[in-house]
């Protein structure tokens, strides 16, 4: 029986990059997956790839910047595959702005979109996980979460909640075998580095990391259905990230 | 349980340690994903078994009982395997000890023997297979910490530093290595039911310190497995220089 077998994971962000590398993932491993993005057409295609792989899929198209579609979202994705046993806070997007350059409009939908889109998620699929005593979360942050960046410092404090989420929520749901890590991915090519620096950026930035390259989001993908199996059942409050080396933190 | 994949086919793993215990359930994991493995312990009926194990699973095995802290005696086994076997592509820094003891108590040789094991043995195991791993330009080298390493314990501090120095070794070979394209990483269990923590510290204060788990229990040695297993595989080949600590939620540490 493959690790995920019969499992239930809702994605957001899964119209994408590395989201869809999560849902097909997860699909060849034995889910059934809730696709959940902003945007229908790519949402489609994702989903598309999911029914390939022989396995029951359902798009949410929502805005996780609004919390009523976002429980919406949940409740929808429960109601047509049944209870979430996996949920991924995957969506999310990147912006290369300095501090001063930082509207309030920039700011509120960054930590709209991360942070509270991801807590009102959680508080939408937890209760089901209580009464089954058992459910992954996965909380992508970031590595710029980790350490910081020298620009989009809203993004970097966004991805860092999610690391207090995760921290937190390993604690607050351990009493119902609930199980939530985060990972912090580094350099991947999708999102950011794709959509917003050119060519010579993203060479320059491999260059400096020691595996010299950026990795495909199946590489980020193989840590997440990781974290959502039963391989990972004594792993609570961690943070995998995936990062060629770039970041090696202390203890 | 089946396996989504033969992720480690082909692959030839030394676990060092491997007679019992955590170690037993890395060679039992790892064969089961396609690997052949090096059992090495100096407990000779425990290595056996594990042998036993691994060839029920289908993979070959080479067996050995050399100890550690016998760098040259290391050097000619690995020979030795590696011509039975064939190259070495993973190895796991796995055996260990384990003592219970205050500052005041830890004497010389108690000290030499901690750190000769841990440190000292995993670090010239490494140089045994680090040349090899540099010609064919890729290698997976996953050292076993401990939380006592991440965060300390009131007792054995000789072991918690030793445990420490592996994180520090970690973190240098991935840096070190890189260039060769070898992945190095940590995994630091937390509380693991093993013949080292009953004999060590004794049933009632394992069921005692259960308790202040957020999962409420101990880990089973092959749940640790699963984060050696995906550290050791293509899987893990973006990551290096991190630790995965199983450890249910009793070690968060803050980044
Ligand atoms: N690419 C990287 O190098 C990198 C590094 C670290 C972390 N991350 C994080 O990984 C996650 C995935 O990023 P990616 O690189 O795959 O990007 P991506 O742009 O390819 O995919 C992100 C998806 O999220 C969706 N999305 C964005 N805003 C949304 C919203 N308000 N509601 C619903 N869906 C929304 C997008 O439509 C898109 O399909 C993000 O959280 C990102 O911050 C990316
Ligand atoms: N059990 C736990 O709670 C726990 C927690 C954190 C870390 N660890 C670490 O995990 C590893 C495995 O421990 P375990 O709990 O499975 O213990 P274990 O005692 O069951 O296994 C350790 C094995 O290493 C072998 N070994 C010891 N010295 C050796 C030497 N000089 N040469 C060759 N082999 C030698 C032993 O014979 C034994 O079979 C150790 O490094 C230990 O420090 C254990």
């Amino acid at each position: 029986m493959p690790l995920l077998e019969g499992k239930i994971a809702l994605i957001t962000g899964s119209g994408d990059g590395m989201g869809r590398a999560h849902a097909i993932l997860m699909a060849e491993r034995g889910a059934d997956i809730v696709v959940s993005d902003i945007r229908a057409e790519p949402a489609q295609a994702t989903a598309e790839e999911v029914r390939k792989r022989g396995r029951r899929v359902h798009v949410v198209i929502a805005d996780m910047a609004d919390v009523a579609q976002v429980k919406n979202m949940a409740e929808e994705g429960a109601a047509r595959l049944g209870p979430i046993d996996i949920l991924v806070n995957n969506a999310g997007y990147g912006q290369r702005l300095e501090t001063m350059d930082i509207t309030e409009e920039d700011f509120d939908r960054m930590f709209a979109v991360h942070v509270r889109g991801s807590f009102f998620a959680a508080q939408a699929v937890i209760p089901a996980m209580k009464e089954r005593r058992r459910g992954k979360i996965i909380n992508i942050s970031s590595m710029w979460g980790m350490t910081g960046a020298p620009v989009a410092s809203h993004y970097c404090a966004a991805k860092a909640a999610l690391l207090g989420f995760t921290k937190a929520w390993a604690k607050e749901l351990a009493p119902w075998n609930i199980h939530v890590n985060a990972v912090a991915p580094g350099g991947v090519r999708s999102g950011g580095p794709m959509k917003l620096d050119n060519s010579e950026i993203l060479k320059a930035k491999e260059a400096k990391v020691p595996l010299k390259r950026y990795c495909e989001p199946v590489e980020i993908a193989y840590a997440v259905a990781y974290l959502a199996s039963p391989e990972s059942d004594f792993v609570t409050g961690q943070v995998i990230s995936p990062n060629g080396g770039e970041v090696i933190v202390g203890y | 349980m089946e396996r989504p994949s033969m992720k480690l086919a082909g692959k030839v793993a030394w676990i060092t340690g491997s007679g019992r215990g955590m170690g037993r359930a890395h060679a039992e994991l790892l064969a089961r994903y396609g690997a052949d493995i090096i059992v090495h312990d100096v407990l000779q009926d425990e290595a056996a078994i594990t042998a036993k194990s691994v060839e029920k699973l289908g993979r070959r095995v080479f067996v050995t009982h050399t100890d550690i802290t016998d760098t040259a005696g290391i050097r000619a086994m690995v020979a030795e395997a590696e011509s039975a076997l064939g190259p070495i592509d993973i190895l796991v820094n796995n055996a260990g000890i384990g003592q219970h003891l205050a500052i005041e108590d830890i004497t010389l040789a108690d000290f030499d023997r901690m750190f000769d094991i841990h440190v000292k043995g995993s670090f010239f195991c490494g140089q045994a297979v680090i040349p090899g791993m540099k010609e064919r330009r890729r290698g997976k080298i996953v050292n076993i910490s401990s939380i006592w390493g991440m965060n300390g314990a009131n007792t054995a501090s000789h072991y918690c530093a030793a445990k420490t120095a592996i994180l520090g070794l970690t973190k240098a070979w991935a840096k070190e290595l890189a260039p060769w394209n070898i992945h190095v990483n940590s995994v630091c269990p937390g509380g693991v039911i093993t013949e080292m923590p009953i004999k060590v510290q004794g049933w009632d204060r394992i069921r005692e310190k259960e308790q202040k788990v957020p999962l409420k229990r101990w880990a089973q040695p092959e749940e640790v497995s699963g984060a050696v297993a995906f550290l050791a595989s293509a899987e893990a080949d973006f990551i290096t220089g991190q630790s995965i600590s199983p450890n249910g939620g009793e070690t968060i540490v803050g980044f």
